[in-house]
């Protein structure tokens, strides 16, 4: 060890003398003032520091002239190569197929000629964006198509004043089919006391199922959960069948509103029980044992602790329950079966719904039922969509003054759930 | 030894609940007698004997793993809220053990409040909601909510500070008065003792020191037993000191208890000495 000292003190030594050595060739640049060292790398006077300039960075998100150019050039050569391709030099033909061929054509010209232009693993990137926006722009534009056209064939034919103040009574007597006439008063009362009735039957089962599963996790809960998950891929028309084998075949109940909301009630229980359950998950478990520290038995604790803290979240739950089951067609066709004229009563009688109007109306050979089997669409849609926004107000944290720490887990957890809405999506692009 | 919870009586006593008994907020002296602490059929606690002096501050000291939460948590029977927590030996709270037969948890802790490391208001209640959760949990009423709301911020030493926002909700406060808060909540049901899991880990040196204050305020009504891991604070707060240390795979040990100044200034153990003095591992 010793002997290592000594052998790299020396090196250390000569360094010490030559650098001893420049020191003492300083006083060559004798005139310069004294202070800072007289050095390029350490300016004499202070100037404000400068941005230091990087080479020019490759920056993928960035999308300037030039590119919109490559793009644009790159669609309309594709268009261009692919038409002579398809329609000159084969005989193909179809729309569906030239627009594939054109796309595919137009991905490898924008990889072409961004590589030519910038360079290859921008052009890789570039590509990759491309189909990326492509395929959401794709998923946005049917359902804006969607909505649109809805909207296009119902709006122009509404008389509001007969749409939610009459049924079809008037149709089925053929006292007068004009439009001002006939309306979906049945089906807006139908539909409304059939999801009231599955909220109230349902939700707290599945509040109660939420708790089991996360509060109590008695006996059994990672079955229960697995049914719970298995019963939320359920086709819907298999709801509505077993409510009509069980119930209404063996005479229990008849074809009724109520009926059909114990079918709603099928679909509604797994959906809402999911969503319950995650929201109680990201309840801090700081609040259980702060309770429990309290003395608080765990009824207590569930009820007056975690329940009012995941309560926005499980509002959420409800509404998004409600917006999956307000639009269910099959599981009525067994068991509100539908009707033209108003029936308040759900617990007797057939009854009609929104989703019936729809299902039946449209495919009747009549203009006036083709108009109102759209405008039931467009009122079904809208109701949706107020229930989402409602959703996401609900979803929201509040304090008060604005003050209130936010919670940032049911933030999360909310944003996980709303990523399929679409008009938010677009609107907040 | 290992006996699964609740422990089976110990001694001659007599159990009965402390119901009646004693009228709440006094305060009260804890004895642990041969305590032993297992998760999972791991032993991670071995045989503490400690008291508790009655209207003291005993601190609870050592390194991180060495069992002192686990003690603190078996004192007011959090410990068996852990799945796979069992334990041995007896806790009396005046006498009466804790874990003995007709004791009920949840009666068990309004008498030792607890106060967490992370400052945990219900978000969802208001400031005065918070205060008075612990009666709405055990359905008492006060005489005068408003009262014993002003008086539990009071000793909290947070009264001056959110009087005029009571209505407000508890997560609006900074990090410091959210733990004041949760003081408050814990004396606002009188309890004999307080237990606090490092209370003042999560804040800053100002929080702490408002806290520390707090804590001896209120140590003529209840009983405070205190885990931290900062020796100035055990040192500023406490009138008595217990040092636990667990060897490496061994459980946790109390290696010794006594007076602070005594812990502080001449220990009898030589651990003890190096930790108080940062000389550890």
């Amino acid at each position: 060890m010793i002997a290592d000292g000594t052998t790299q003190s020396a090196p250390e030594g000569v360094l010490v003398t030559t650098t001893s050595a420049s020191t003492q060739s300083a006083p060559v640049h004798e005139p310069r003032p004294p202070g800072p060292p007289p050095s390029g790398e350490f300016p004499e006077s202070p100037a404000p520091p400068r941005p230091r300039r990087l080479p020019s960075p490759i920056r993928p998100g960035a999308f300037g002239a030039e590119d919109a150019t490559i793009l644009v050039g790159a669609a309309v050569s594709a268009l261009c190569l692919v038409w002579i391709v398809f329609y000159q030099l084969t005989s193909l033909s179809g729309g569906l197929g030239f627009l594939i061929c054109w796309y595919l054509a137009f991905l490898g010209l924008t990889w072409l000629g961004t590589a030519q232009v910038i360079e290859r693993q921008v052009a890789t990137d570039r590509v990759v964006a491309v189909v990326v926006v492509s395929a959401a722009a794709l998923v946005i534009g049917i359902i804006i198509f969607i909505v649109a056209w809805v909207t296009y064939k119902a709006v122009p034919t509404i008389h509001w004043a007969a749409l939610f103040t009459k049924d079809q009574k008037s149709f089925q007597l053929a006292e007068s089919n004009a439009l001002d006439h006939v309306g979906i008063l049945h089906a807006v009362i139908g539909t409304f006391e059939q999801v009231l009735l599955a909220v109230a039957i349902g939700v707290p089962f599945a509040v109660a199922t939420a708790i089991y599963l996360n509060e109590v996790r008695g006996f059994g809960s990672r079955t229960v959960r697995t049914v719970v998950t298995a019963m939320s891929g359920t086709p819907s028309v298999v709801a509505g069948v077993f409510i009509y084998s069980m119930l209404i075949l063996t005479h229990v109940i008849s074809y009724s509103g109520f009926a059909a909301s114990l079918a709603l009630v099928v679909i509604l229980l797994p959906s809402v029980t999911r969503v319950v359950e995650e929201v109680l998950r990201v309840v801090p478990s700081g609040l259980r044992e702060a309770s429990q520290a309290l003395g608080a038995p765990e009824w207590r604790t569930v009820w007056s602790v975690v329940l009012p803290t995941a309560r926005s979240g499980v509002v959420t739950a409800v509404l998004l329950g409600i917006a999956r089951i307000v639009g269910e067609t099959a599981p009525l066709l067994f068991t509100a079966v539908g009707s033209q004229v108003l029936n308040l009563n759900p617990l007797s009688g057939d009854q009609g719904a929104l989703p019936l109007v729809i299902w039946s109306d449209v495919r009747q050979p009549n203009a006036v039922l083709i108009d109102l089997a759209f405008q039931a669409a467009f009122v079904l849609m809208a109701f949706v969509l107020i229930l989402f926004v409602l959703a996401r107000i609900f979803s929201r944290p509040k304090g008060k003054g604005g003050k209130g720490r936010a919670r940032p887990e049911e933030d999360d957890l909310m944003a996980r759930f709303f990523v399929p809405i679409p008009i938010e999506e677009s609107e907040s692009r | 030894m290992t006996t699964t919870l609740p422990t089976a009586p110990t001694g001659p006593g007599h159990p009965q609940p402390f119901t009646g008994t004693r009228t709440l907020g006094e305060p009260g002296q804890i004895d642990a007698e041969g305590v032993c602490a297992w998760f999972g059929g791991r032993l991670v606690l071995e045989t503490v004997n400690l008291t508790m002096e009655q209207s003291k501050v005993t601190a609870l000291i050592g390194p991180s793993g060495c069992g002192k939460s686990t003690f603190l948590r078996i004192l007011n029977r959090m410990h068996e809220v852990v799945p796979g927590a069992q334990l041995a030996g007896s806790v009396k709270l005046d006498g009466v053990d804790i874990y003995g037969p007709g004791q009920r948890a949840m009666e068990t802790r309004r008498h030792i409040g607890m106060v967490f490391q992370k400052p945990n208001p219900f978000p969802a209640m208001t400031i005065a909601e918070n205060v008075l959760a612990g009666l709405k949990f055990s359905r008492s009423t006060p005489g005068d909510k408003d009262d014993l709301v002003q008086e539990a911020l009071t000793k909290a030493g947070l009264w001056n500070e959110v009087k005029d926002r009571l209505g407000e909700l508890g997560g609006a406060l900074s990090g410091g008065q959210q733990q004041r808060l949760c003081i408050a909540r814990s004396l606002a049901v009188r309890p004999r003792v307080l237990l606090m899991d490092e209370p003042c880990s999560a804040l800053d040196p100002t929080s702490t020191l408002r806290i520390e204050q707090t804590i001896k305020e209120i140590a003529d009504e209840v009983t405070v037993v205190i885990v931290t891991h900062n020796m100035q604070q055990a040192q500023r707060v406490s009138d008595y000191c217990a040092f636990f240390l667990a060897a490496e795979n061994q459980p946790g040990r109390v290696i010794e208890a006594g007076r602070t100044e005594m812990i502080f200034g001449e220990p009898t153990d030589q651990r003890t000495f190096d930790y108080v003095n940062g000389q550890f591992g």
